[in-house]
C-alpha cells in the first residue's frame, strides 16, 4: 500500500501495453501504478514497491516473466502475480501456475477481464 | 475468401496492381454483382451474348434474366441457378475489377478461366466447393520447393492473414514469394521463434506505413515513428507469433520466443529460404519476412 491506496507493478516490454493496462486501472479505481520494462527491473521494483498485484508479461529482455515470477516469490512478500502474455502455451501456463501465479491472462486482453479481477481482488 | 486467392492469383500473373486489387477489394463490399458476369463465369453465355443483351437493356427496361431467356441464350433452370450463385466472393471481386475499369468482361473471362484451370477444378466445382485456406496456401509454399515447413509457414500466413483482418485491416490482398534480392527496410520489427522449428519473422516497411500500421493496431492517434509507434508495431508482431505458438502448443509443438526489438534502416540479405508475405492494404502495404 501507498498513501492507503494498492500498489500495482506492470510488467511489460512494451510501452503500449504498459500505457493500455495503465489507462483501464486508472479507470477501474485509484491505484499507485508502477512500470517495469523488463525482467530485471520487474524483480528490483517488486522489492522496492511490494506490490499488492502484479501483471507479468512473459516474453520480455534481460529475464524472462517465468525467471522474474520465481524470484519474486523466493522474496516471501505477499502479492497476487496475474500473467498477461501472449503465449499462453501449455509449458508457459504449467511453469506459471506451479510458480504461483493467480491467473492467466491470454493477449489480447478485454478491458472487461480487467475490471473483473480488480473487482475480485481489492 | 476465395476472392483473396483470385486476387492473388491476378497479382502473380502480373494482371493487375497491388493498389488495384485492394481498391477493388474494398470496392467490392459495396459491388452490386451483374448477373451477365455470372453467366460468363459458368459459361452459360459468351462475353459477346451478354453484352448484345446490355445493349438491349439500354433501349427496353427489362431484366437481364428475361431478355437472355428470350434471346434463347440459356434456359429457366440456368436461370435459376444463377441467381443462386450470385454471391460468391471472386465474382464480387471480378464485378469490382470490371466496375472500377481495371478489366473488361472478355479481360476477366479470360483470368477466371485460366484461374481455374491452374486450380485444377472445374467450372462446376469452383462455384460450389469451400475454400480450404490453409491448404491453399501450403500448396504455394511447396510450389516454392518448401518440403519441410510448407505446413508451418501455411498455418503461419492463415493466421497472420485472420489476425491482420481482426486487428488491422479487414480487407489485405497477401501475396508470397522468395526473398530473390537484398531487401533494405526503412523500419524493421522483427522477433524470433525457437524450439523444435526454428523461425525468424519480422515486419519490415516505409516509414508511411510504420506509422499507419502502429496507429491502427494501437487505435491511438500515432503520427510519427516515435517510440510509442515502436512499441504498436513491436507488439502487434510479438502478438501475432505469440497466438502462433499457442496453436502450435495445442498441436502438441512447444516453442519459444524471444522478446521483439525495432530497428530503423535494416537490411536483409536476399535468400531463397527467406519468404516474403507481402500485405497490400488501400491505405499501405507491409512486408513479414519468415525463415
Amino acid at each position: 500500500m501507498s498513501n492507503g491506496r494498492p500498489t500495482i507493478l506492470i510488467c511489460d516490454d512494451s510501452l503500449l501495453v504498459r500505457k493500455k493496462l495503465k489507462d483501464c486501472l486508472v479507470e477501474c479505481g485509484d491505484y499507485n501504478i508502477v512500470e517495469a520494462s523488463n525482467g530485471q527491473a520487474s524483480v528490483e521494483l517488486f522489492k522496492q514497491h511490494k506490490p499488492d498485484l502484479v501483471f507479468l508479461d512473459i516474453v520480455m529482455p534481460d529475464k524472462s516473466g517465468i525467471e522474474a515470477l520465481n524470484e519474486m516469490m523466493a522474496t516471501g512478500i505477499s502479492a497476487k502475480v496475474i500473467m498477461l502474455s501472449s503465449s499462453g502455451t501449455r509449458s508457459n501456463l504449467k511453469a506459471a501456475m506451479e510458480a504461483g501465479a493467480v491467473d492467466f491472462i491470454q493477449k489480447p486482453w478485454e478491458k472487461s477481464q480487467i475490471e473483473h479481477i480488480m473487482k475480485n481482488i481489492f | 475468401m476465395y476472392s483473396q486467392y483470385f486476387g492473388h492469383y491476378l497479382l502473380n500473373k502480373g494482371l493487375i496492381k497491388p493498389e488495384q486489387l485492394a481498391d477493388a477489394l474494398e470496392y467490392q463490399r459495396s459491388v452490386h454483382l451483374k448477373l451477365g458476369v455470372v453467366a460468363v463465369n459458368a459459361g452459360v453465355m459468351t462475353p459477346d451474348q451478354v453484352e448484345s443483351i446490355h445493349n438491349m437493356q439500354k433501349r427496353v427496361d427489362r431484366r437481364f434474366g428475361e431478355l437472355a431467356i428470350e434471346q434463347g441464350f440459356i434456359n429457366e433452370e440456368q436461370l435459376t441457378a444463377l441467381l443462386a450463385t450470385q454471391k460468391q466472393g471472386h465474382l464480387m471481386l471480378g464485378q469490382a475489377l470490371i466496375d472500377r475499369k481495371y478489366f473488361t468482361l472478355e479481360e476477366l473471362h479470360s483470368a477466371l478461366e485460366s484461374y481455374k484451370k491452374e486450380s485444377g477444378i472445374s467450372s462446376r466445382q469452383f462455384n460450389v466447393v469451400k475454400s480450404d485456406e490453409t491448404q491453399e496456401i501450403e500448396e504455394i509454399f511447396m510450389n516454392f520447393g518448401e518440403t519441410i515447413l510448407s505446413k508451418t509457414y501455411s498455418d503461419y500466413v492463415t493466421l497472420l492473414v485472420k489476425n491482420i483482418i481482426r486487428f488491422i485491416d479487414d480487407n489485405p490482398v497477401v501475396e508470397i514469394n522468395k526473398l530473390n534480392e537484398d531487401y533494405t527496410a526503412q523500419w524493421y520489427a522483427y522477433q524470433e521463434i525457437s524450439g523444435v522449428v526454428s523461425l525468424k519473422t519480422g515486419i519490415a516497411c516505409s516509414e508511411d506505413a510504420f506509422i499507419k500500421l502502429a496507429a491502427k493496431y494501437a487505435q491511438e492517434d500515432i503520427t510519427e515513428a516515435d517510440e510509442m509507434a515502436q512499441a504498436s508495431v513491436g507488439e502487434f508482431l510479438n502478438l501475432h507469433n505469440g497466438i502462433f505458438l499457442v496453436n502450435m502448443s495445442n498441436n502438441g509443438v512447444e516453442l519459444d520466443m524471444k522478446p521483439q526489438d525495432v530497428v530503423q534502416k535494416h537490411t536483409i540479405n536476399g535468400s531463397d529460404k527467406i519468404y516474403v508475405i507481402s500485405c497490400n492494404m488501400n491505405w499501405g502495404k507491409f512486408d513479414l519476412l519468415i525463415s
